[in-house]
């Protein structure tokens, strides 16, 4: 039987740069992140979206069960840039951190370990010309949920998102989930149970390929104490960079940012 | 010719005066580097004009101690004007007291930083969000968009609640169900829509029990964590949810109601009574 989330499909028509668009494999998705112009158009049975010319305008629409997006786009002469993208704009930007739940992991003293997590995954359409872009609209086929990370005093909201861990790249509907590869690296000389990771969203680097990918790491100093960043690196060769949000923003925001957690690693 | 020990008046010579120029000069740029420094850490705390102003009284302050302690070096006697100066500042210290007081205590609320601008606080019998903190007093926007301005000595010595200066916040429910109906169920119905819900933490996870047996109904009191930033739009958007699909699967929410019961004694007997009447 076919699982719901390989019902859901983007199909994008007439893509300007195939150079640059990587069309996911048949059996999963027809499923393209990239460079289009302005006849894309993404069809799941939860959300459509796509750019129509209404007389002199061009419109961008989106219907989801919960809204509908209508915006004017002032210009027919740039392109439309589709890219995965932080996840914690939806419904709202209330955090920039990412909190991700796993199935606990037991780490000898002063070791290292690489283990594979899911992370949600929101869709950002951009427009581009001359070099300049801009979000114009960030939609997402997972339902986010928040968390807090820490005393409400001191601590951070976070987007929260549960997954397993698996020993290797597991299989991903590329539309709701990412998949991270997470080098933990137990400084400590003891044993020491982890089973969350926060991270500082902005500055987190995405690639897409045949999977949305982040490459991550977590330095643990004590069961209280680790610092988290995401690497700019893909996780497979020939992968692509999705566009920041805080660049495409102009954010003055330092580019890789750490995070340190101080409220444990553990539940 | 000008030499450094030229005589320009009394005993001060050309170098004494270099020396006071250098002084004041050091002094100008150390205050140069303190608004830099200043208006980097402030400029999220204190509005623009406010900063400007609050930066410019204590570069003339600096201005003014680097003159004073040189002064001597070119032999400027300062007893008369500390004579002047300090009867001056009496003066003006009994007149402006309210004035210093503010300025103090605003001084105060940037470092100690109780509230920041754009949270939702209580001050006294005022409340409503921060729209600037300047020097002298604090600009409150009230709920209903009333201007209101609550000087920075009345903001230090009130108590200040403020509803976001922490991430998080708890709120409460409680949804009285019919006797009738499982309380279980209705606790199972509620939990669902709140796991649906994104700004409904899930980390602390709410908590539902029921609280009470009450005259009309069994009461569930539901505890909610939400974002400071949100909690006011989960609250007044989830209690009606929670009402609809409480009734949507079939539990009441009753109005207050009272069994009364007849005693036996006191009630004709029926049988009899149509016996009598046959």
């Amino acid at each position: 039987m076919i699982s719901t989330g390989r019902l859901f499909h983007i199909i994008f028509r007439k893509p300007r740069s195939w150079r640059h668009n990587y069309i996911f494999p048949a059996s999963q998705f027809s499923f393209v992140f990239g460079e289009y112009d302005y006849s894309f158009r993404f069809e799941s049975p939860e959300i459509v979206a796509g750019i129509t010319k209404s007389g002199n305008f061009v419109v961008y629409e989106r219907k989801s069960p919960d809204e509908s997006v209508r915006k004017v786009i002032g210009s027919s002469a740039g392109k439309v840039i589709v890219n995965p993208v932080e996840p914690v704009n939806l419904p709202q930007e209330i955090t920039r951190f990412l909190e991700i739940h796993f199935t606990p992991v037991v780490l000898a003293p002063e070791s290292e370990n690489q283990i594979y997590v899911k992370f949600p995954v929101e869709i950002a359409v951009f427009l581009e010309s001359k070099g300049n872009y801009d979000v114009l609209d960030i939609f997402s086929l997972n339902r986010p949920k928040y968390a807090l990370y820490g005393p409400p005093d001191q601590g951070v909201i976070t987007r929260h998102f549960e997954s397993e861990v698996f020993d290797d790249i597991p299989e991903t509907d590329a539309c709701r989930e990412g998949v991270m590869e997470l080098t933990i690296r137990n400084l400590t000389r003891g044993w020491i149970e982890v089973s969350r990771v926060v991270f500082e969203n902005t500055g987190i680097y995405i690639y897409y390929g045949d999977c949305v990918s982040m490459v991550g790491q977590m330095d643990i100093f004590s069961k209280t104490n680790a610092e988290t960043k995401t690497l700019a690196c893909p996780l497979r060769q020939g992968m692509n960079p999705a566009i920041p949000l805080f660049t495409a923003r102009k954010s003055l925001i330092p580019e890789n940012l750490t995070f340190l957690m101080e409220f444990g690693v553990g539940e | 010719m000008i030499t450094l020990d030229t005589v320009i008046y009394n005993d001060v010579v050309v170098m004494d005066l270099i020396i006071f120029v250098a002084w004041v000069t050091g002094a100008l740029v150390l205050a140069k580097i303190l608004a830099i420094y200043m208006k980097r850490s402030f400029s999220d705390r204190i509005s623009k004009p406010e900063l400007d102003k609050l930066l410019k009284v204590i570069q003339v302050m600096l201005i003014l101690i680097a003159i004073y302690f040189g002064f001597p070096r070119i032999e400027v006697n300062l007893s008369e004007i500390i004579l002047v100066g300090g009867t001056a500042s009496l003066i003006i210290a009994f007149a402006s007291q309210k004035l210093v007081s503010n300025f103090g205590s605003g001084l105060f609320l940037l470092i100690e930083r109780p509230v920041k601008i754009g949270d939702n606080i209580s001050i006294g019998d005022v409340s409503g969000n921060v729209e600037e903190i300047r020097i002298l007093s604090t600009i409150i926007r009230t709920y209903e968009g009333i201007y209101i301005r609550v000087p920075n000595e009345k903001v230090f010595s009130s108590d200040i609640t403020n509803y976001v200066a922490n991430a998080a916040r708890r709120f409460q429910y409680v949804i009285g169900i019919s006797y009738r109906d499982d309380a279980e169920k209705a606790i199972g119905i509620i939990s669902d829509l709140l796991e649906k819900h994104p700004y409904v933490l899930r980390h602390p996870e709410p908590s539902l029990f029921v609280s009470e047996l009450a005259e009309s109904s069994v009461n569930i009191t539901v505890y909610i964590w939400a974002p400071s930033a949100t909690w006011w739009s989960v609250k007044t958007e989830m209690l009606w949810k929670i009402k609809a699909a409480l009734e949507e699967n079939g539990i009441e929410i009753p109005f207050p109601q009272r069994v009364i019961s007849f005693s036996g004694e006191n009630l004709p007997d029926p049988g009899k009574t149509a016996y009598k009447a046959e």
